[in-house]
């Protein structure tokens, strides 16, 4: 039986990697120890595969054919088409077919209806993290994309409800593996709207607190009502959720939080202490 | 929530560097290629942030005006600008 055995979340700014020297050294070296903190405890987690639930920035999906969530299934996912990630070693990712196609199975068995994809861009939602922290060589990787970029968007419960499928995937499998997951994307931001680059530490701090802290109700309750108001980026907190109910809303702990004008973004970082070894 | 199919189509179509060089050199015969409506057009021709706003995805607009050539100042003054239109608006009724 496989199990679930870390999860994870990271911010994935690309100003990250578009404009680095923007902030000053000191607090390029605070999200770098960040970085190296959260790649210790995915590579301490000893995955066999990893899931990364990313959105995508208009690379794989446009107005004419928009998933609410794909899984990527293929042997290999191709690597970003930014042209200013190209310096990046991952022209192409291996991937977990066997795995992936069990969690689409699952998925439909269960009432879920994901869409999937063979062959799937990993823009820089998913490999800014993975860059950063530096892990080589990866986990074949298992990519869900989220749709957080146009509504109408799933609703954070559901959100909740597909952490839950994704570990029931995890504990069904039928080989020894082990699973971590990794939601990328958050904290608050705003980006092409009229508040573009602000930042909203109230609401990210305590965001953090109610991923803590609270149960699944007044965390739903909490994003319900302040999510929107965070920026139309705060909508990757739905990744969030999905490892957060992965992880039966236990063991959150905060790695790190970098609100940085420069990037435009809260930047956040946490595992969920499972208890695993 | 309102969307130009085209616009945001062209805007998708512009994130391939090699469109979007093309269409920096010859935007005209790029925009003949795509049925926008004519105001649509003129607002693309004019650069028209608070516009453009109403009628694309947020990041496509933003990719749209880093293809261009645009510099973050001149898109962050013009984007901060469009909260102050839509309220305009509705004073207006």
């Amino acid at each position: 039986m496989a199990s679930l055995v870390g999860a994870f979340a990271s911010s994935h700014a690309p100003l990250m990697a578009r404009a680095w020297e923007a902030v000053d050294a000191a607090r390029r070296d605070a999200i770098s120890k960040t970085f190296s903190e959260l790649a210790r405890r995915v590579v301490e987690a000893k995955p066999d595969v990893l899931i990364v639930v990313s959105p995508d920035h208009w690379v794989n999906f446009f107005l004419n054919n928009l998933p609410s969530i794909c899984i990527g299934v293929g042997e290999t996912h191709k690597g970003p088409p930014e042209p200013w990630l190209q310096h990046l070693p991952y022209g192409s990712i291996a991937g977990h077919p066997e795995f992936a196609a069990h969690l689409a199975r699952t998925a439909l068995d269960e009432g879920f209806e994901p869409s999937l994809s063979h062959h799937l861009e990993l823009d820089h939602g998913f490999v800014i993290p993975l860059w950063k922290m530096g892990i080589d060589p990866l986990p074949p990787l298992v990519p869900i994309i989220v749709n957080t970029i146009e509504p109408p968007m799933l609703s954070l419960r559901r959100c909740l409800a597909w952490g839950d499928l994704i570990r029931a995937a995890i504990e069904r499998y039928p080989v020894n593996v082990r699973v971590a997951i990794l939601a990328t994307g958050g904290v608050s931001h705003s980006i092409g709207e009229h508040d573009m680059g602000r930042i909203d530490e109230a609401f990210d701090r305590e965001c953090f607190e109610q991923f803590r802290a609270a149960g699944r109700e007044p965390l739903l309750a909490f994003l319900e009502q302040r999510l929107e108001a965070a920026g139309n980026g705060a909508a990757e907190m739905r990744n969030w959720l999905m490892a957060h109910s992965a992880a039966q809303g236990k063991g959150f702990e905060l790695l790190g939080y970098h609100p940085y004008p420069e990037w435009y973004v809260g930047c956040g970082f946490a595992a969920w202490n499972l208890g695993v070894r | 929530m309102m969307r130009d199919y085209w616009l945001s189509k062209l805007f998708f179509d512009l994130q391939v560097p090699a469109a979007a060089d093309e269409y920096r050199a010859d935007r005209d015969r790029v925009l003949d290629r795509y049925p926008l409506k004519p105001g649509v057009r003129l607002a693309v021709v004019q650069e028209d942030v608070t516009a453009l706003a109403e009628l694309v995805n947020p990041y496509l607009l933003r990719f749209y005006f880093v293809a261009i050539g645009k510099s973050e100042d001149w898109f962050l003054e013009r984007i901060r600008n469009t909260r102050s239109a839509a309220q305009d608006e509705v004073a207006r009724g």
